[in-house]
């Protein structure tokens, strides 16, 4: 009774993409005009210079082999790491909101930060900017709030996570909550390793 | 005697006049702004879209760049003179900006010397004013903002000696009334620019012999004390020039707008004719009531302004023949649903006086393509729908709002099927019973507790709940037969009412309620067991920002309307900047909307299948009241969410299930607005998997082509798997 046909096929194409976790994911490529850039609203800068997928994608099994507390890229077969960039309007937008930081106007920056945001919404990289302009503007837990989405969306990428962590880490210390920074500090390490 | 008391009466105008006028400054409204368009390269948008969105500012296309609020297509390429724009961080002067296109959008941008521009905004669209009570709404112009022919061309028709006259016009009343006598009707009014000026501004609109003297001493105190072109400017701002509902619009400025969309420094003869043959009655002259009425006055303004002088024969012969040009919609765009939730978020802040009288400048998240889209879908499903489901004399009613959920932007509410009436915004307050909206938060709440993964079986079979002695709860299907043994994701796909109520009873009413409030619920349901097929009444945007907490993967941003308010000179007063709060471990969140996607592809959502274009992954939910008095969907894609209501104002049951009232309303909408797909990898301790949607059995899409969905599931979690798939021991 179910309908048939092309879902599964589908489905299947997007779960490659997802497993591929490359740029653009050309395989699903929507017939009509999305609003968006396709490459930054999946998460997928289309400016991801790593790497290129040149052997098959990893299996699904591959991906479940990996424990928990492993790190994705770490294990034999897992995906391959990514690395996020910014688009080229994004970066003007975030060199903009840098000037306009060191000048002390944090309202200002904040809102170039979200034009940025309004490009490119799942790019860990904005959010981590976001979080810290929050930081320098004296809001730790906006700081750590961004940070964690910025963990969220990095996924696949340990360099970004480490980032991310690193601003988890400054953002509980900001609060003195040095233990809990101590353990971010830790995980941020650990990943910087990768 | 009678000459010391009229000096004095005449010495009391005096003062009054001048310090009045001396400090002359009007009330002006807040001024609400749409999201500014930003575009770059890389930016998906075609050609023919930026061209719609440069119409919907009311920019010109011409062969040649003339000046700012012109552009020019072809070849790949859009030039456009951009106006100076004030954006809530900075303003901006006039630029000459050229897009050119590529088969995949935008490629790259260059300003006037050649130069790329990484990013440029088109100016922000205006979509309404919050004015005071009394409606009466204006945009003040600077001379310099007011083209030479406007004044010329008052003159010549409505005051021909105001350069040299003292206020008052003796002879031009004696005129009037001859002009009028031969006519037998009042064609001429006698009365100076400067009478009409004062009349308005320190006058009321009685007919009174005594006001009469009143104003004709005014005028000539006026006109001794101020300098003729700043009685010039406080005309063109003050006079009232049109009315639209309760607002009342004053100033050549704003009726501008009003009636073209555009600033008055870019109209041409035709059009500034037109303001001046309206000036005489913008009631009895309503451009968009009776053109043709106006159109005749019009040209014989141009036929007065040759006769002038003012302009040349051949010129004045041309704008004849231009049509007078008038936007169907007052000022271009008109979102009332929209400005009521700008209205109350801003009323937490600020006194009703200063958002009516400060001249303040609102920045809001709204999206005009989302916003036009969303209206269109709501009207033409509900047409579709009004042969076969009305009740009596009583038709369908809807409600949108969209978000963008990562930033919590809102980017289009429709508060009713006739998105233009201001009136009851049954988006923010139609609070209805939600159903099964509420199940995904169920199911989130047990894959929290650790014990469930959307792979677990849970019966669906006959339960019956103990309310209190002797009082049992027995709820059915909504197809009414049971199905035994399922998958967590049928379950929630399929909605299923035993297996949720069961699934929702081992968890406890308290953990769900909890989930429901860390996802932003304020009025939280009564914990009883109805509560979990959705016995709350909420309205769709609660709703909304119940699901931009999910569709956000486990992050709460307050969903915001404002962005910034700023002042009349540019200082930036206040700010809403983006507010991120972890509400949930993202792992259950994805597990969660990995269920929801199969809600489309296998469950009560697949009618969405046959509108949705291809490839297109989203996720969302149906739902739907006792007796289908509600029709809900709520879904989200990588870069929108969506919540459509379908009901009767009056509750009437409406026969259409979540999947038939609302679903094809969202399904057009998410079809229509360039949203993207749902991808993303799993979090760290998830993995996906093929699993059978009727059993819950490990399969494979090539074994189980109909069947088969993909989850996310703990990485370890055991699954059985379904024979002949050759899947033994869960491996591949």
């Amino acid at each position: 009774m179910r309908a048939r046909g092309s879902r599964p096929a589908r489905l299947s194409a997007a779960a490659l993409c997802t497993a591929l976790a490359v740029s653009g994911c050309a395989l699903v490529g929507p017939p009509y005009t999305a609003r968006h850039p396709q490459p930054a609203a999946n998460g997928r800068s289309g400016v991801i210079s790593q790497p290129a997928p040149g052997g098959a994608p990893p299996s699904p099994s591959a991906l479940s082999s990996a424990s928990p507390q492993s790190v994705p890229g770490s294990a034999n077969g897992a995906p391959p790491a990514v690395h996020y960039q910014l688009g080229p309007a994004t970066q003007a937008l975030v060199a903009t909101a840098r000037a306009q930081e060191q000048s002390g106007n944090y309202g200002f920056a904040a809102e170039t930060l979200e034009r940025a945001l309004s490009i490119e919404p799942r790019n860990p990289l904005v959010w981590l900017a976001l979080g810290r302009e929050s930081l320098a503007a004296g809001n730790a837990a906006q700081a750590d709030g961004m940070a964690r989405k910025a963990l969220y969306l990095a996924s696949g990428d340990p360099a970004t996570q480490a980032a991310s962590w690193g601003l988890i880490a400054a953002a509980l210390r900001a609060e003195g909550r040095n233990q809990e920074a101590l353990a971010a500090e830790q995980r941020a390490a650990q990943l910087q390793v990768q | 005697m009678l000459l010391v008391i009229g000096g004095g009466y005449v010495l009391y105008l005096d003062r009054l006049v001048t310090e009045q006028f001396r400090s002359l400054r009007w009330t002006l409204p807040a001024r609400v702004y749409a999201s500014p368009l930003q575009l770059y390269a890389g930016d998906p948008l075609t050609e023919a879209q930026l061209e719609h969105e440069l119409h919907r500012l009311s920019y010109r296309h011409v062969a040649q760049l003339r000046g700012p609020g012109t552009y020019t297509a072809g070849a790949g390429q859009i030039a456009v003179v951009l106006r100076p724009a004030q954006f809530a961080d900075r303003s901006r002067p006039a630029m000459l900006l050229r897009i050119g296109f590529g088969p995949a959008g935008v490629e790259q941008l260059t300003n006037a010397a050649g130069a790329q521009v990484p990013v440029a905004r088109l100016d922000p669209l205006l979509i309404g004013s919050l004015f005071p009570s009394d409606g009466v709404d204006r945009i003040v112009v600077t001379p310099k903002q007011v083209p030479p022919l406007l004044p010329a061309a008052l003159k010549a028709v409505e005051d021909r000696t105001f350069d040299t006259n003292w206020g008052i016009d003796p002879r031009g009343i004696v005129r009037a009334a001859w002009v009028d006598l031969r006519a037998g009707h009042i064609e001429e009014g006698g009365s100076t620019l400067t009478q009409e000026l004062v009349r308005s501004y320190f006058l009321n609109d009685q007919r009174t012999f005594w006001r009469k003297i009143r104003e004709a001493i005014m005028s000539v105190v006026l006109t001794e004390h101020f300098s003729k072109a700043d009685i010039m400017n406080a005309y063109i701002n003050e006079i009232f020039l049109g009315q639209d509902g309760n607002r009342s619009v004053h100033g050549f400025g704003l009726a501008s707008e009003f009636y073209f969309g555009e600033p008055l420094d870019e109209l041409d003869l035709p059009q500034i004719a037109m303001l001046v043959a309206i000036v005489r009655g913008p009631t009895y002259y309503d451009p968009r009531r009776v053109p043709k009425r106006v159109l005749a006055r019009r040209n014989l303004v141009l036929k007065i302004l040759a006769r002038q002088g003012v302009v040349s024969r051949a010129r004045a012969e041309a704008a004849m023949h231009a049509p007078l040009g008038v936007t169907t919609h007052a000022s271009g765009a008109y979102y009332p649903a929209y400005l009521d939730l700008v209205r109350r978020t801003l009323s937490r802040d600020y006194p009703q006086k200063e958002l009516t009288e400060a001249g303040l400048r609102i920045y809001t998240s709204l999206d005009p393509r989302v916003q036009e889209i969303a209206e269109q879908a709501l009207d033409a499903q509900l047409h579709r729908l009004d042969p076969t489901h009305h009740y009596g004399a009583e038709h369908l009613q809807g409600a949108v709002v969209v978000t963008s959920p990562q930033t919590g932007d809102v980017l289009a509410i429709v508060g009713g099927r006739d998105a233009d009436f201001d009136g009851f915004n049954r988006a923010l307050d139609a609070r209805r019973s939600i159903g099964s909206l509420v199940k995904p938060f169920v199911y989130l709440t047990a894959l929290e507790g650790g014990q469930y993964t959307a792979a677990s079986i849970i019966e669906d079979e006959p339960i019956s709940v103990r309310l209190g002695p002797g009082r049992y709860w027995r709820p059915h299907n909504y197809s009414r037969i049971f199905h035994g043994p399922v998958p967590l994701v049928r379950a929630l796909g399929d909605s299923l009412n035993a297996a949720s109520v069961r699934l929702g009873m081992r968890v406890g009413l308290g953990p769900v309620t909890q989930t429901l409030q860390r996802f932003g619920l304020k009025h939280l349901p009564d914990e009883v067991p109805a509560m979990l097929l959705g016995a709350s009444d909420l309205s769709p945007f609660e709703v909304a920002q119940l699901y931009n907490g999910i569709a956000d993967g486990g992050f709460r941003e307050p969903l915001r309307a404002v962005q910034a308010v700023v002042s009349a000179d540019g200082k930036p007063l206040k700010a809403f900047p983006v507010r991120v709060t972890p509400i949930a471990p993202p792992a259950d969140v994805y597990e969660d909307t990995t269920m929801m996607e199969q809600v489309l592809t296998h469950g009560t959502g697949q009618p969405s299948q046959a509108i949705l274009p291809p490839g297109l992954v989203a996720a969302g939910k149906t739902g739907t009241s006792q007796r289908d008095r509600d029709s809900w969907f709520a879904g989200f894609t990588g870069s929108d969410l969506a919540v459509v209501w379908v009901g009767y104002d009056h509750n009437q049951p409406t026969g259409l299930p979540g999947a038939l009232g609302a679903l094809p309303v969202w399904s057009h909408i998410m079809a229509s607005i360039g949203t993207l797909p749902l991808s993303m990898p799993p979090p760290q301790g998830l993995t996906d998997v093929w699993i059978d949607f009727m059993t819950g059995l490990q399969t494979t899409p090539a074994c189980d082509p109909a069947n088969a969905v993909q989850v996310a599931v703990p990485v370890g979690t055991q699954i059985a798997p379904m024979a002949g798939c050759g899947l033994l021991g869960g491996g591949e």
